[in-house]
């Protein structure tokens, strides 16, 4: 089984930032000095792109003030002093409950998904949905979960539930052989779990009809579908293609996490608020593995229950190398929205300079949606935003492989991020003067 | 308290720079440079240094007069003075191929914009100024007839300096091509079209397969900045590299100014064949 741990000692200081997805800020419940329990909601929200916060820790409100968040800017955030004391909220667990009850459980635990949505938004989207896609193509956190791995299933059987939808795909790595046998010993409602390679025009429907069950498990290729890559997802694994502007519910797809199904288990049949995650710890570290952590913990303290830094560390990086953002502190907390910290040693962090485009196209080669990276970034250069959109500028998934493999060194995610941001502003502009 | 560098998006990059690949590529090209000294001698080296001297020279200059950064250690000069040399008969004065290698880095390279922004091969162009101001001098002193396997492992009558080995070529090519230093659509389609085409002219491939064609199909048409980056684009490129190849060598029974025009008339169809060979974005674009 995978190395797994869950981080009990308790850290100096909790920081609880009132906003942990892109969506609306949650305003205070507590004030400074007052003492809070576990499970204790403590941010409030109104609106329709909301996750409420609650307290994974007991303490005392040390202050309610701007702290450095993962997303590597300042976060209006509740500041904790834990204590020993292990006093809770009374946890009601509601079993069989109707699916509109069961929605409502989810929206007030909080739960938000891996694309920072709350999961009650990703479930009813308000188009017709017919197949739930849970994306386990992170192996890591795929593996920190086996442990649960039937409460994964039923709580993605109970998302199906709530959502009203019909069938269920989760979708595994090829190269993840863990996942995949410990998918296979797994049973679910006394059945084995059908398990199933994606070949060629092969897609997921084919399956639903062959196995005639509703909630299957795919193999993908040897591709992790980071949050960006939702529409890739979709048509790679359902075969439905999704045109630029668009998203997966609109061709009646919806995608999940891993963590948002255990998530939903805990709060149905436990009654619990979303209060922890798996974080996967990499790189320069003693003995890297996944750590259970309750939100708000520091990086450090994650840190530190992985043996501490391995030689002199130059950098943290929150949420994966390729599209992750380096923190200027190990003091910011792990959020709903954290899934990995990356180490990198002082001699590891790049110091390449960007020389000019030789036009090697090997960022042509790696696009996995057949863009130019480096004409697109060329002319966003000059300023010639209209050209990037001509060269489908918007369709790009910001997945990073085409800087990665770059012999230049060119920033090629930045510039093509800041030509789809001109172009978006120019459309608005477009709209605003035909409304007018 | 410990400091952290903060930097965007992504924290790992493959390994592979812009310098790297020169220098594969200068390594490649030694090689067969040094092939070339065992049959020609001294006169070999003495050209090959002197293209480089005057493609590094002219490099500097320009880049101290116009205040720019120096950018020779990144091998893009050498390996364009050497190119040079190569495809140059050993006989060439070494004060011509010195102005030769010149003119490729400083008319070729720098008046076009630098690395990168050249539209035809710096090295074609000046092997192409060198045929046209010193005509005479640039015929090979023989034309190489493959007749046999031995002399594609070493061709006693080799013109330029890059005939005597045209195996040596094939194989260092088919190492950078497994290293990923050189992508495999160009050669694969140039090469299989001229034999191809050639074949059906009934052109003997004795005439064809020859180390100035083999240089053409793996380094000189391989030129990054002078290609198409569209996946198709490329094997379209390769394609008409190899017609026009066919053309003019059936035509004239110059293969070796064949491939050396060819590639230099395809250099000018690459920017077209880009914009027509725009690929469409996976999902596929909305009309409104």
């Amino acid at each position: 089984m995978s190395d797994v741990i869950k981080l009990d000692k308790l850290p100096e200081k909790v920081i609880l930032p009132l906003k942990q997805h892109d969506g609306i800020a949650c305003a205070p419940l507590v004030k400074k000095g007052e003492e809070v329990i576990i499970g204790q909601k403590i941010g409030d929200c109104e609106g329709s792109d909301l996750a409420y916060v609650h307290s994974p820790y007991c303490g005392t409100v040390a202050s309610i003030e701007d702290m450095p968040g993962p997303g590597g800017k300042r976060v209006f955030s509740v500041v904790l002093e834990p204590t020993e004391c292990t006093a809770s909220i009374e946890f009601l667990p509601e079993k069989n409950a109707p699916p509109s009850r069961l929605m409502e459980i989810i929206k007030e635990a909080g739960i938000v998904e891996y694309y920072e949505k709350p999961t009650y938004l990703a479930l009813k989207p308000g188009a017709r949905i017919d197949t739930l896609i849970m994306n386990a193509t992170f192996p890591l956190i795929t593996r920190a979960y086996l442990p649960f791995l039937d409460k994964v299933l039923e709580g993605f059987k109970l998302m199906l539930e709530a959502g009203g939808i019909s069938k269920g795909a989760i979708v595994l790595r090829a190269d993840d052989k863990e996942s995949i046998q410990a998918f296979k010993n797994a049973k679910f409602d006394g059945k084995p779990l059908t398990v199933a390679p994606l070949i060629g025009k092969r897609h997921a429907d084919y399956y639903f009809e062959d196995a005639d069950a509703d909630i299957i498990v795919l193999v993908a290729g040897k591709k992790t579908y980071t949050p960006t890559m939702m529409n890739l997802l979709a048509s790679d694994v359902m075969g439905r293609r999704i045109p630029l502007g668009y998203t997966p519910s609109d061709v009646h797809l919806t995608v999940c996490g891993v963590k948002s199904a255990k998530a939903v288990y805990d709060a149905i049949n436990e009654g619990k608020p979303y209060l922890e995650n798996a974080v996967t710890v990499t790189g320069a570290v003693n003995a890297p593995k996944s750590v259970i952590v309750r939100f708000g913990t520091p990086v450090k303290d994650v840190i530190e229950a992985c043996g501490g830094y391995k030689g002199e560390p130059g950098k943290i990086i929150i949420n994966g190398s390729m599209g992750g953002v380096a923190v200027y502190t190990d003091e910011v907390p792990i959020a709903k929205n954290t899934t990995g910290i990356v180490v990198q040693t002082k001699n590891e962090v790049l110091r390449d300079e960007a020389t000019e485009c030789i036009h090697c196209a090997r960022c042509v080669d790696v696009c996995p949606i057949n863009l130019l990276p480096g004409r697109i970034a060329v002319m966003a250069d000059c300023g010639m935003y209209e050209k990037c959109g001509e060269y489908y500028a918007l369709s790009c998934i910001e997945c990073g492989e085409c800087a990665a493999v770059c012999p230049a060194k060119r920033h090629l995610v930045q510039l093509i991020r800041y030509s789809k941001l001109q172009l978006q502003k120019m459309n608005e502009a477009k709209n605003a003067e035909v409304t007018e | 308290m410990t400091q952290f560098t903060i930097s965007p998006p992504p924290h790992r990059r493959s390994k592979v720079s812009v310098k790297n690949l020169m220098y594969g590529r200068i390594m490649a090209l030694l090689i067969v440079g040094i092939a070339s000294f065992t049959l020609f001698g001294a006169p070999a080296i003495v050209n090959i240094l002197a293209a480089i001297i005057g493609a590094v020279g002219i490099e500097f200059v320009i880049q101290t007069a116009f205040k720019q950064k120096l950018t020779i250690a990144d091998g893009n000069a050498i390996y364009l003075g050497l190119l040079l040399a190569l495809i140059c008969p050993p006989t060439l004065p070494a004060w011509m191929v010195f102005i030769g290698g010149a003119f490729a880095v400083g008319v070729g390279k720098h008046a076009f914009g630098g690395m990168g922004s050249y539209m035809f091969h710096p090295s074609l162009a000046a092997w192409v100024f060198l045929s046209l101001a010193w005509t005479q001098d640039m015929l090979p002193g023989s034309v190489p007839i493959a007749s046999g396997f031995s002399d594609l492992l070493y061709e006693n009558g080799a013109g330029f300096l890059t005939d005597v080995s045209p195996i040596l070529i094939i194989l260092t090519g088919l190492v950078l091509i497994a290293m990923k230093f050189i992508e495999w659509r160009i050669p694969l389609s140039y090469i299989l079209t001229t034999v191809v085409l050639g074949l059906v002219l009934g052109d003997p491939l004795s005439y064809i397969i020859q180390g100035t064609f083999l240089l053409g199909v793996f380094f000189i048409a391989t030129e990054t900045a002078t290609t198409p980056v569209t996946k198709n684009g490329r094997i379209i490129y390769g394609i008409l590299c190899g017609v026009l190849t066919v053309l003019y060598g059936y035509f004239s029974g110059n293969y070796v100014w064949g491939t050396l025009y060819a590639i230099l008339l395809s250099n000018a169809a690459a920017p077209f064949i880009e914009v027509k060979t725009l690929p469409k974005p996976l999902g596929g674009v909305v009309n409104e």
